[in-house]
């Protein structure tokens, strides 16, 4: 599949797998991918600008899902776990940010999260319907926002304008 | 997230709070289990001992935690 994914994007795609390596994340989610589209300052930063989007804000947020969404507190409170006292005790016995360490990928790939999946075949769509022969990046962040998932959330909650970013990406794309 | 303390949250009425509870939990377990396990190969208990402790095949925790020590 990735024979058809501009250099651009299939970048974005293995930064976003670097990205959820750094974090200590077990898959990558269409946040990281979000996160290393971003980074790269190129047309996907340029679209989400060019309609009214801060893009800043949505690489923080985006960037500050992917630290969080680690081990949930509030959730293991409720079962009466204090994580922070597990967390100390596994400091103590393991060294400290063991239990981070711990939730990394055993083995060097670090798989795809379903929502990663699915925006990346809706990105595929997006390019047949657009008749463009590469994936790009504005495909891409086309892709996320039609799925389910993390990274499309968060561009939502910014106020992104989903119509306008299709015609950003369009115009974009076809002048590509 | 709610402030409000989430009792019984893996058997309670709302399956969302539920699952998350439930996920959380696994996520916990997941991270714990690779931390003792690693210990427990250092200090050289074999793959069927690990297996035993934890009620699993060997197979299953070779398969999981292999390829470090």
């Amino acid at each position: 599949m990735f024979e058809r994914f501009a250099k651009q994007a299939r970048a974005a795609v293995v930064g976003a797998e670097q990205i959820a390596r750094d974090a200590g994340s077990r898959s990558v989610d269409t946040r990281h991918v979000l996160v290393a589209l971003l980074d790269e300052r190129g047309a996907a930063y340029e679209a989400l600008r060019e309609c009214g989007a801060d893009a800043e804000a949505i690489s923080a947020r985006a960037r500050a899902g992917v630290r969080a969404a680690g081990l949930d507190g509030d959730a293991l409170a409720g079962l009466g776990i204090d994580l922070d006292a597990v967390r100390r005790h596994t400091d103590a016995i393991f060294g400290r940010g063991a239990l981070e360490r711990a939730g990394r990928a055993p083995r060097g790939h670090i798989p795809l999260s379903p929502d990663a999946k699915q925006a990346l075949e809706l990105a595929l769509r997006e390019a047949v319907r657009l008749r463009q022969k590469t994936i790009q990046e504005g495909h891409l962040l086309l892709g996320i926002v039609r799925g389910d998932g993390p990274g499309r959330e968060l561009l939502v909650a910014a106020g992104l304008d989903t119509a306008a970013l299709r015609a950003v990406v369009e115009a974009q794309t076809r002048a590509a | 997230m709610s402030q409000q303390p989430l009792v019984d949250s893996a058997s309670g009425d709302d399956p969302a709070t539920g699952l998350r509870a439930v996920h959380a939990l696994r996520e916990l377990a997941d991270r714990l289990e690779t931390l003792q396990v690693a210990r427990a190969r250092e200090l050289g208990w074999s793959w069927q001992e690990v297996a035993d402790a934890l009620g699993v095949s060997r197979q299953a925790v070779h398969k999981k935690h292999g390829r470090r020590t």
